[in-house]
């Protein structure tokens, strides 16, 4: 989860998410190099006293200013194409989960090898221990195996949700009538937050999501207590 | 002529502008018409137009817009400068001075911060609603810990720089 002040993305607990943190240093330190170019022309330009009003055509630097932005886009496509089709990989997930968003809360199903289903509120602040996380802790936490591939179904039952783990590179919308899938992988355990990502009314800000990774012998154990 | 005569109301004798009205001596003045009612068009990108700055001259000035048409090493200096200042309307010099203007502008944008903060304070005093316990020290030590306990980010993040043998952060 974000710690106060973090200034980038989140450190990555899944493969994907190691992708895209390696492609937004890259897709950022282009536009950093394009930034510096563009910033230090500016300056160029308002710090002479001369003047030139006389220039007709500029085929050379018009032809490189197309070639440039071409190729440099192009440098960012293909990097951004290849995690898009990584993300859609056959990985032959050992779980499916379903999840709903409801104004204002989650709800997930686990019906492959028991009969579950429950609804994850968030934690109002006066109703926090000390030390939880604001506008972060939900009643009832996700519990699911780490390093195992699952499948997450999510759709919605009234309006647009979006269901999202930043630390897990996970963001899918929950569309009323549709099913929109997604494949989760966590390489840690832990507890890893996100929050509703689609407006939804007066409490999107306030339905978030918490997924509690715990290795498959302990989530064994759970699923058995709790069916 | 309509709007000939409201642009006439909002032109100032001289058209100073707001560097003008900064300058410490104020510019030359020349006769003649300023825009929109004559042809003179210049401006810093195109200093010297085609169209003199004078174009109704009185009979002095015509003798001596003919006497310019003789050799120029017969005009005395004050006719030179009169003939220039018949072209145009300033110098280089007058054109390119420096003014006062931004000190104008310096002292409305602090000015104008400490408004915002004159604002701000009292909304801090009768607006603004109190802030979640969460923010309290106490609170944000056990935070920290927990957050510390659950390993969070612990490649490059908070946890990262946390030594979880000598329980202190790590040098």
């Amino acid at each position: 989860m974000a710690h106060p002040l973090q200034l980038g993305l989140q450190d990555a607990s899944s493969p994907i998410m190691e992708e895209l943190l390696y492609f937004h240093d890259h897709a950022l330190m282009i536009v950093f190099l394009i930034s510096s170019l563009v910033l230090y022309t500016i300056s160029l330009m308002l710090t002479t006293k001369l003047m030139h009003t006389s220039t007709m055509n500029a085929q050379m630097v018009e032809t490189m200013w197309t070639i440039l932005p071409a190729a440099i886009l192009t440098s960012i496509a293909l990097p951004s194409l290849r995690i898009l089709y990584m993300t859609d990989e056959i990985n032959n997930p050992l779980l499916t989960i379903k999840t709903m968003g409801h104004q204002w809360y989650w709800s997930y199903e686990y019906t492959d090898y028991m009969d579950l289903n429950f609804d994850s509120y968030m934690i109002p602040t006066l109703d926090l221990k000390p030390g939880e996380l604001r506008l972060l802790e939900v009643d009832n936490r996700t519990v699911l195996p780490m390093e195992t591939p699952i499948r997450m179904l999510i759709s919605s039952e009234d309006v647009l949700h979006s269901w999202a783990v930043p630390s897990l590179g996970l963001k899918t919308d929950a569309i009323p009538g549709r099913l929109n899938q997604t494949t989760l992988s966590a390489t840690r355990p832990g507890l890893f937050y996100g929050q509703c990502s689609e407006i939804c009314g007066s409490n999107h800000s306030f339905m978030p999501i918490v997924l509690e990774l715990i290795p498959l012998k302990h989530f064994e154990t759970w699923s058995a207590l709790t069916s | 002529m309509l709007s000939r005569a409201a642009w006439s109301l909002v032109l100032r004798k001289g058209g100073l502008g707001t560097r003008g009205t900064h300058s410490p001596g104020g510019t030359a003045r020349s006769e003649g018409k300023m825009p929109p009612y004559s042809n003179y068009y210049a401006q810093r990108s195109y200093p010297m137009p085609d169209e003199p700055f004078c174009t109704e001259l009185t009979a002095e000035q015509r003798a001596l817009k003919e006497k310019e048409k003789g050799s120029w090493t017969q005009l005395s200096h004050a006719e030179k400068v009169a003939l220039y200042r018949l072209q145009f309307h300033q110098t280089f010099a007058e054109m390119n001075h420096r003014s006062n203007e931004w000190k104008t502008v310096m002292g409305c944008v602090f000015f104008l911060f400490g408004f915002a903060a004159l604002v701000i304070w009292w909304e801090r005093i009768y607006v603004f609603p109190e802030k979640p316990i969460t923010l309290t020290d106490e609170w944000k030590a056990k935070q920290l810990q927990r957050i510390l306990d659950m390993k969070a980010n612990p490649v490059q993040g908070l946890a990262s720089r946390w030594d979880y043998e000598k329980k202190q952060w790590k040098k």
